[in-house]
């Protein structure tokens, strides 16, 4: 009876582990919110499917005719990040992606779907790719306080633009004609252009100078645009976002403003 | 007696339309799937009807706010131009319609009885023409097409995200009010059950030119919205017109206000609240010329007014609206008499005022499925005319129906629908006096490309 | 009853014991030294002409390379030998669990050109990545079986990586200089080798055995071998690629 009682109760711990590591990949949260993948298929069947594909590889209907291409979520790389380049983003950053939107691109942000909707796409989205099973997200980098705008950091910031090469792809004006841009190409060999700074305030991932501080350290997986943790100093991704903001025009364009965070 | 019978001439359109096929109009709009590459599932719940990411799209001025929705983006071979239609079986029936005894023979008397025609039938062709003519500007043109004419059912232009800011938008032309639950994107077509009676509830005895809040009308509207559509108002302006272009009516202008909130349920879903009005003058007498009325020239302005409350529920994949309105048109409108003659009132003649409602019901398991139903009523709470009995007017309608979308696709909407639906016009029978009651079933196909 | 439980018991410490697997200290084992297996790669037919690389979009790369640079595709030395060959053992081991190496294997951007061309090392075995030259790269692996990652990285600062899995193998570039092109084989054992500039490879260690060796050449594919190596045998294998 008592090797019974002790079999019975290894099997469940055996079975509970195996669904816990199952079951972890189903599920997501954000905040208070716990999503759940099968929820999130339906609504994935209703509004993403046809640009990502029913087996989420960026092979929906549309993808042909879309430039540039939806993502494809089997492989595991994002561009919108909080984590270090080469690691799982947070379920946040997934979140934070499909209620903003992607700027320039067929990705509209879903805002006006609600949260507990977006949280449960989540949740589907990491069961496209093993590697949410296999690995933990990375840990999310710090973003340290603004420093103060000054003529001074924009002028070192010009100055990093120039040694940290971003002028080869992103070009000296900024505009993205860079000497080397052309030949740029993004993880699954689709053509790719640099971001143009002078195309207003709204960049892929965000728009405030947060937000680019957190690409130049995160980098934006899956494209060219590299991680500069190794590269620069906290103060010096500062004082480059400063240069980079001279580069966008003010206000040329009335644009719908877009906001992350909060709802 | 030198007023029109606008009345008399409304219910006698009715009445051709009820025999003959005048299906509603309805549409989902393959243009800006086109545009975007998104299916028809992400912006309707089941195409016409919107979900909350189409309404805002639509809010917004027809704009994702991706950044690619300046027309220059679109390859220069697109078009954003729909073609949506219906074809049809359908049978409709009415029980106590007043027939010739001796077919043929006008002076054999009158009697009433149960009259069915049935067969394969052809709803109206809207174009819908629709989306942006620069950043922040959109439009909206739609023909309708019937067998012997094309009226434009609408045609605006928006000036959207006034000042940068999404709560000012600007509208101006023949448009559909920012309505409840809107009309034009009603699930069912048939001719008892393709309509919200409530929004076009007239009491007997009425003539007011003005036909009811699901009327397109002619003006301008401010409207704004949160970011994710879950606060939205709508103040219009309108001219008295009933939107009919051409100055028709007269030199008055009509307010209406919609203002509803969302917020998010847990476990059930999104849940919307609102409130509504619609406040105005109509004219009960023309000038005239020879006996004719001179068109524009109304005059002898009496007012009326429609407002009530409304709600849109979701419980996971269940969704139902309530609606209920709260109606009185001027004891001169009401009474069809007008206001320099006031000796034409019958005796103890009031304003009259009435009550209306419904709850309509879905279920919509996937983007492929819904399956909705509809009970409505309007109660005359006043008659104008107290000599006519109290319940003139008061009608009752039911509407069982499902659609069945079997390809999705961002080119085009296909749906297969059935639909039974059923009135109930409480003493309205011509002869008896009795209830009339009529149904219509409504089978086919609707698409549009 | 208790007879009914002996076999889910020992069902699962099969189980157990299968998945454990042996670990094993390192490359091959003092009694297996005097095994070994070298050869040569070489190439037969033209060698083909290398296209000219123009850095002048970076004067800083331009400035290194006084005399014009090829590219590395298909690299024939003299006595036709052919280098950047990736030789390793495809099959015939037993499925141990090996320790990486210690040492780091180094990958040193230079001239603006990746040294070496081809670098084989083993999973989790620390890479150093190297930036020698006075202007700022960005190294990009573009790997299909390992965790894709992409770090600017300037004159003489660090960086160390890992892949976590085998992969033959990962192309490497530098996007800020599009000519610059690389690759990094990725093994889960120690049994490998990259051809030096006479295509030369020594397979140090090599337990006996029966293996398939494979060679593996960026452009012109892969080809196989089968061996087999007794205890203290010095054996030799040679491939030849055309063209």
């Amino acid at each position: 009876m008592r090797t019974t009682i002790r079999v019975v109760r290894t099997a469940v711990i055996l079975i509970c582990m195996v669904w816990s590591v199952l079951g972890a990949a189903q599920e997501s949260h954000v905040g208070k919110l716990a999503g759940n993948a099968k929820r999130g298929k339906a609504l994935y069947v209703r509004y993403c499917i046809f640009c990502h594909g029913p087996s989420g590889d960026g092979r929906g209907e549309s993808a042909p005719y879309l430039d540039p291409k939806p993502r494809d979520f089997t492989k595991a790389l994002f561009k919108c990040r909080s984590t270090p380049s080469g690691t799982l983003p947070l379920d946040r950053d997934l979140y934070d992606t499909i209620t903003r939107g992607i700027h320039a691109s067929g990705m509209p942000s879903w805002k006006p779907l609600l949260r507990r909707e977006r949280v449960d796409l989540v949740a589907y989205i990491k069961t496209f790719s093993s590697a949410f099973q296999e690995e933990k997200p990375g840990t999310p980098v710090p973003i340290p306080p603004e420093p103060p705008d000054s003529a001074e950091s924009i002028k070192r910031g010009a100055d990093l633009f120039q040694s940290m090469n971003c002028w080869s792809c992103h070009g000296k004006d900024g505009r993205g004609h860079g000497p080397s841009a052309a030949a740029l190409t993004d993880s699954q060999g689709n053509p790719i252009t640099p971001f143009d700074f002078t195309s207003g305030k709204r960049f892929k991932c965000g728009e405030s100078n947060q937000d680019m501080f957190r690409d130049l350290l995160t980098g934006l997986d899956g494209t060219p645009m590299p991680s500069f943790a190794a590269a620069m100093s906290a103060d010096q991704k500062w004082d480059v976002v400063h240069y980079i903001r001279t580069l966008s025009s003010s206000g040329k364009h009335m644009e719908l403003k877009h906001l992350i965070g909060g709802q | 007696m030198g007023v029109l019978s606008l009345k008399r001439m409304g219910m006698r359109l009715l009445a051709v339309c009820t025999l003959f096929a005048c299906v509603q109009t309805a549409y989902g709009i393959p243009a800006f799937a086109r545009k975007y590459g998104l299916p028809c599932s992400a912006c309707h719940e089941a195409w016409p009807m919107l979900n909350n990411f189409g309404q805002t799209f639509k809010d917004n001025g027809y704009q994702l706010g991706n950044g690619h929705d300046a027309p220059i983006y679109q390859e220069p071979s697109y078009w954003p131009v729909m073609f949506r239609t219906n074809v049809l079986w359908h049978r409709e029936n009415n029980n106590r319609q007043a027939v010739d005894v001796v077919p043929g023979n006008s002076g054999s008397g009158q009697v009433e009885s149960s009259v069915t025609t049935s067969g394969f039938d052809l709803g109206g062709v809207d174009m819908i023409t629709a989306g942006t003519l620069y950043n922040n500007v959109s439009f909206f043109v739609q023909p309708f097409i019937s067998n012997n004419s094309i009226n434009v059912s609408q045609a605006w232009a928006r000036l959207d995200n006034l000042a940068g800011s999404r709560w000012l938008n600007l509208k101006m032309g023949k448009f559909e009010l920012d309505e409840p639950i809107s009309q034009e994107r009603s699930l069912t077509l048939n001719n008892t059950g393709g309509l919200y009676y409530s929004y076009f509830f007239t009491p007997p005895g009425d003539n007011n030119f003005f036909q009811g809040i699901g009327i397109a009308q002619l003006g301008v509207e401010v409207q704004g919205h949160s970011e994710n559509d879950d606060t939205r108002y709508s103040v219009a302006v309108v001219s008295d017109s009933n939107g009919s272009p051409g100055l028709p009516s007269n030199q008055a202008y009509d307010v209406y206000a919609n203002f509803n909130q969302s917020f998010e349920a847990p476990w059930f879903g999104r849940q919307q609240v609102g409130v509504y009005g619609y406040f105005g003058e109509s004219p009960t007498y023309f000038l005239t010329s020879g006996g004719r009325p001179i068109p524009g020239t109304g005059t002898g302005n009496r007012s009326f007014y429609r407002f009530g409350a409304y709600g849109h529920w979701y419980v996971n994949k269940f969704d139902f609206y309530t609606f209920y309105l709260h109606g009185s048109d001027n004891v001169f409108l009401g009474n069809a008499v007008a206001s320099n003659q006031p000796s034409g009132l019958p005796i103890g003649a009031v304003a009259p005022i009435w009550n209306g409602g419904f709850v309509e019901a879905h279920y919509n398991p996937t983007p492929r499925w819904i399956v909705l139903s509809r009970y409505e009523l309007n109660r005359m709470s006043r008659q104008a005319n107290p000599a006519i009995r109290s319940d003139a007017g008061n009608l009752d309608s039911w509407t069982v129906g499902y659609r069945w979308y079997p390809i999705m696709s961002p080119r085009a909407g296909f749906a297969w629908m059935q639909e039974y639906s059923r009135i109930t016009n409480t003493g309205a029978a011509p002869l008896s006096g009795k209830d009339d009651v009529r149904n219509s079933y409504l089978m086919g196909f609707d698409f549009d490309f | 009853m208790k007879k009914n439980l002996y076999l889910p018991i020992i069902t699962v410490a099969i189980l157990a014991l299968s998945f454990s697997g042996k670990v094993t200290a390192g490359p091959g084992s003092p009694a297996d030294s005097s095994s070994s297996l070298k050869g040569e790669v070489k190439f037969e037919g033209t060698a083909p002409k290398l296209s000219r690389i123009d850095m002048s979009a970076d004067p800083l790369c331009a400035k290194a390379h006084p005399t014009p640079v090829t590219t590395e595709e298909v690299v024939v030395g003299a006595n036709s030998g052919l280098s950047n060959v990736v030789v390793y053992v495809s099959d015939g081991l037993a499925p141990n669990t090996y320790q990486p190496s210690q040492q780091p294997a180094v990958f040193e951007q230079k001239g603006c050109q990746y040294k070496p061309h081809v670098l084989a090392m083993q999973t989790n075995q620390k890479l150093d990545v190297v930036n020698s030259d006075e202007t700022t790269h960005n190294i990009h692996p573009n790997p299909s079986n390992n965790r894709e990652w992409n770090m600017t990285q300037p004159h003489g600062v660090p960086l160390e990586q890992t892949f976590a899995r085998e992969e033959i193998a990962i192309p490497v570039k530098c996007n800020v200089h599009p000519w610059m092109r690389g690759y990094i084989a990725v093994f889960k054992h120690p049994y490998f080798a990259v051809t030096d500039k006479d295509g030369g490879f020594d397979l140090k260690g090599l337990p006996p055995g029966t293996y398939t060796i494979t060679a593996w050449q960026e452009k012109l594919g892969t080809q196989t071998q089968k061996v087999t190596i007794g205890a203290g045998e010095a054996k030799t294998l040679d491939f030849v690629f055309k063209e």
